[in-house]
C-alpha cells in the first residue's frame, strides 16, 4: 500500500501502478458486524472498521467515512438512522425560505453534533492507518447538496425563483464546508473531498454559479494544510464534466455511468487526477458484470497518469 | 379567436418554458372559449410535461427545469380542474406508488404521480421510507392493478427484488414498475419488475403497457 502513489497520481502525476481507493464506506461496519447506527456513533467502532477495511482492501488511500449527513446534523439537521446505512437527513430548517442567519443557524464548532465523534475516529484511525502507508481520506458535504440538506428540494428551483436565498444558502454551506475541511486537515487527512452528489443535476450555467464559488473556502483551507483535494459528483455528470474540472481541485472522482475513457481525456487536458469507475450497481453489488473483469477495463482504460482505481 | 389547437399549444409551450403565469392565461382563455377541461388536461398540460420527460432525457432539461415545469403545470391544473365533467373523473386505473424503505429521495416519484394523475390514474401515494409489506397491504387495501417502487440509492433499490417477491406471493396479476436513478432494464429483468420508466414522458404509455400485460 503506498499513500504517496494516491496523492501523485491525485495531482495528475505518473506512477508506477494506478493506485486503489476504496470508498468502503459503511460496508466497513458489515466487515466487523456492526450495525451502521452503532459504528458511527462509536469512534472505537470506526478506527477499528477502517484500519480492516484498509487491510482487506490493501487499499493506498480510505475515506474515515463516507457519510455526508454530517454538517447538516450538526447546523441542526435530524437524522434518522438507518441498520444498514448511513442516516437520513429528515428535517430542512430552512424550508419555508428562511434563511441559515434569519434562523440564527450557526457553522460547525468542533463540538458540534457528531464532530466529537468522528475528530476521535480521526485521532483513532491515523497511527493504524499510517502503518499501513495507507491515506486517511476525509469526505466534507458539498455546497449543493448541504444546500438541499437545510432547504429541501425548494432548492433546486430557488437556484432560478429566489436567487438571493439561494445565494444565502449556499454561501453558508460554503462556510461549512470550510470548517470540515479544516476539522479533516487537523486530523491528518492526506485527501480531502468535496462530495457533492446532486451537483450533476443541474445545467452547467447553474453549476458555475451555484456550485464553484462555494468550494473555493474549503479549497483554500485544503490547500492550505498541504492536503490534496478531490471533487466527487455522482450520477450522469456528463454536462457539467468540465465545470468540475474548472473547480479547482487536484483531481475529481465520478460515478459509474461515465465512460472512462472520456473521463480520462478531460482530466488529462486539465492535469488532473481522476479516480472510478468499477461499477458499483452492475459489477460490485448485482454481479452482472464480473467485478474482475470490470476493474481490468478500468485500469486499462485508466491507465496510469493521474489515474486512481475506485468504485463508481 | 384563437382556434383550440392554438390555445392547446399555447399551454403546451407555457409548460415547457416553466412559464406558470402564460399557463394561467392560456389555460383561463382554454375554459374561457368554452372548451372541454379534459382536453386541456390531457393535450395542453400532459403533452407540455411529456415533452419537459424529452428534454430531460436529452440532457437539455435538468431537475430544477423539471421542478419547475410542473409548477407551471400544477398552477394550470389548478384552473381547468374545477371545469371537468362528472364523468372526466372516471379512473382508468389505480396504482400504488411510494419509495421504498431506507430510502427518502421523491422528487421522481412526486412527478410519476403527477403526470399519473393527470393521465386519469387514481394514485395512492406511500410516501418514502416505505415498509416493503407496506406496498402490498396498500394493494390489498385498495384493489389497485399496478404499483411503482422508487429508490434512489443502490443500497435501497437491493430491497425492490423482496417488495417484487411479496407481491408476486399476495397478488400476482398485479403489475410492477421500478424506477430511480440505479435503475436500468438490466435491473428490470433481474428483480423480474414487468417495466420501468426512464422518464416523466415514457411512464404513462409503460404503465399501461403493462397493465394491458397483466390483463391480457
Amino acid at each position: 500500500m503506498s499513500k504517496q502513489l494516491l496523492i501523485d497520481a491525485l495531482k495528475g502525476k505518473r506512477t508506477s501502478r494506478a493506485p486503489w481507493l476504496p470508498y468502503a464506506g459503511i460496508n466497513s461496519a458489515f466487515l466487523i458486524n456492526e450495525t451502521a447506527e452503532n459504528y458511527l456513533k462509536s469512534p472505537e467502532l470506526m478506527a477499528k472498521g477502517v484500519e480492516n477495511s484498509a487491510k482487506r482492501y490493501r487499499a493506498d488511500g480510505i475515506p474515515l467515512m463516507f457519510d455526508l449527513s454530517v454538517e447538516a446534523n450538526a447546523i441542526g439537521c435530524e437524522l434518522r438512522w438507518w441498520a444498514d446505512n448511513v442516516p437520513s437527513v429528515v428535517s430542512h430548517p430552512c424550508s419555508r425560505m428562511e434563511s441559515p442567519g434569519q434562523l440564527g443557524l450557526k457553522v460547525p464548532t468542533r463540538e458540534s453534533g457528531r464532530w466529537p465523534v468522528v475528530l476521535e475516529a480521526g485521532r483513532l484511525s491515523k497511527p493504524g492507518l499510517d502503518a499501513l502507508d495507507c491515506a486517511m481520506v476525509g469526505l466534507c458535504c458539498g455546497p449543493l447538496t448541504l444546500a438541499s440538506h437545510l432547504a429541501g428540494v425548494r432548492i433546486f428551483t430557488d437556484v432560478y425563483k429566489n436567487k438571493e436565498f439561494a445565494r444565502d444558502m449556499l454561501e453558508f454551506a460554503g462556510e461549512v464546508i470550510a470548517a470540515s475541511a479544516q476539522f479533516y486537515a487537523e486530523m491528518g487527512c492526506e485527501v480531502i473531498g468535496i462530495v457533492d452528489p446532486v451537483a450533476s443535476q443541474v445545467r452547467s450555467e447553474t453549476f458555475q454559479e451555484f456550485v464553484t464559488p462555494y468550494v473555493q473556502k474549503g479549497l483554500e483551507v485544503i490547500k492550505k494544510a498541504g492536503a490534496c483535494s478531490v471533487f466527487l459528483i455522482c450520477g450522469d455528470c456528463t454536462k457539467v464534466l468540465e465545470d468540475v474540472c474548472q473547480i479547482g481541485t487536484n483531481a475529481f472522482a465520478i460515478d459509474e455511468q461515465l465512460n472512462l475513457s472520456y473521463v480520462r481525456d478531460l482530466a488529462r487536458k486539465y492535469g488532473l487526477g481522476f479516480a472510478g469507475n468499477l461499477k458499483l450497481t452492475l459489477a460490485l453489488s448485482l454481479g452482472l458484470i464480473s467485478p474482475r473483469e470490470d476493474a481490468i477495463v478500468s485500469l486499462a482504460a485508466g491507465g496510469t497518469h493521474g489515474f486512481v482505481l475506485a468504485p463508481g | 379567436m384563437p382556434s383550440i389547437e392554438d390555445i392547446l399549444k399555447s399551454i403546451h409551450d407555457a409548460v415547457v418554458a416553466y412559464d406558470e403565469e402564460g399557463v394561467k392565461k392560456a389555460a383561463e382563455l382554454y375554459i374561457d372559449e368554452g372548451h372541454d377541461a379534459l382536453r386541456g388536461i390531457t393535450d395542453g398540460l400532459a403533452a407540455g410535461m411529456a415533452t419537459v420527460g424529452d428534454l430531460f432525457k436529452a440532457q437539455e432539461y435538468y431537475v430544477p427545469e423539471v421542478l419547475l415545469c410542473a409548477e407551471a403545470m400544477q398552477a394550470g391544473l389548478d384552473i381547468l380542474t374545477p371545469h371537468l365533467r362528472a364523468g372526466d373523473s372516471k379512473s382508468r386505473g389505480r396504482v400504488v406508488l411510494g419509495t421504498i424503505q431506507g430510502d427518502i429521495h421523491d422528487i421522481g416519484k412526486n412527478i410519476v404521480k403527477l403526470m399519473l394523475e393527470i393521465s386519469g390514474f387514481t394514485v395512492y401515494d406511500l410516501g418514502t421510507n416505505v415498509p416493503y409489506q407496506d406496498f402490498v397491504d396498500e394493494l390489498v387495501r385498495t384493489e389497485a392493478e399496478l404499483v411503482g417502487i422508487s429508490a434512489m440509492m443502490t443500497t435501497t433499490m437491493m430491497g425492490m427484488k423482496k417488495v417484487i417477491q411479496l407481491v408476486r406471493e399476495a397478488r400476482p396479476e398485479v403489475g410492477i414498475l421500478i424506477g430511480g436513478a440505479p435503475v436500468s432494464r438490466e435491473i428490470v429483468k433481474m428483480f423480474k419488475a414487468d417495466g420501468f420508466a426512464l422518464s416523466a414522458s415514457d411512464v404513462v404509455d409503460e404503465v399501461k403497457r403493462v397493465l394491458a400485460l397483466r390483463t391480457a
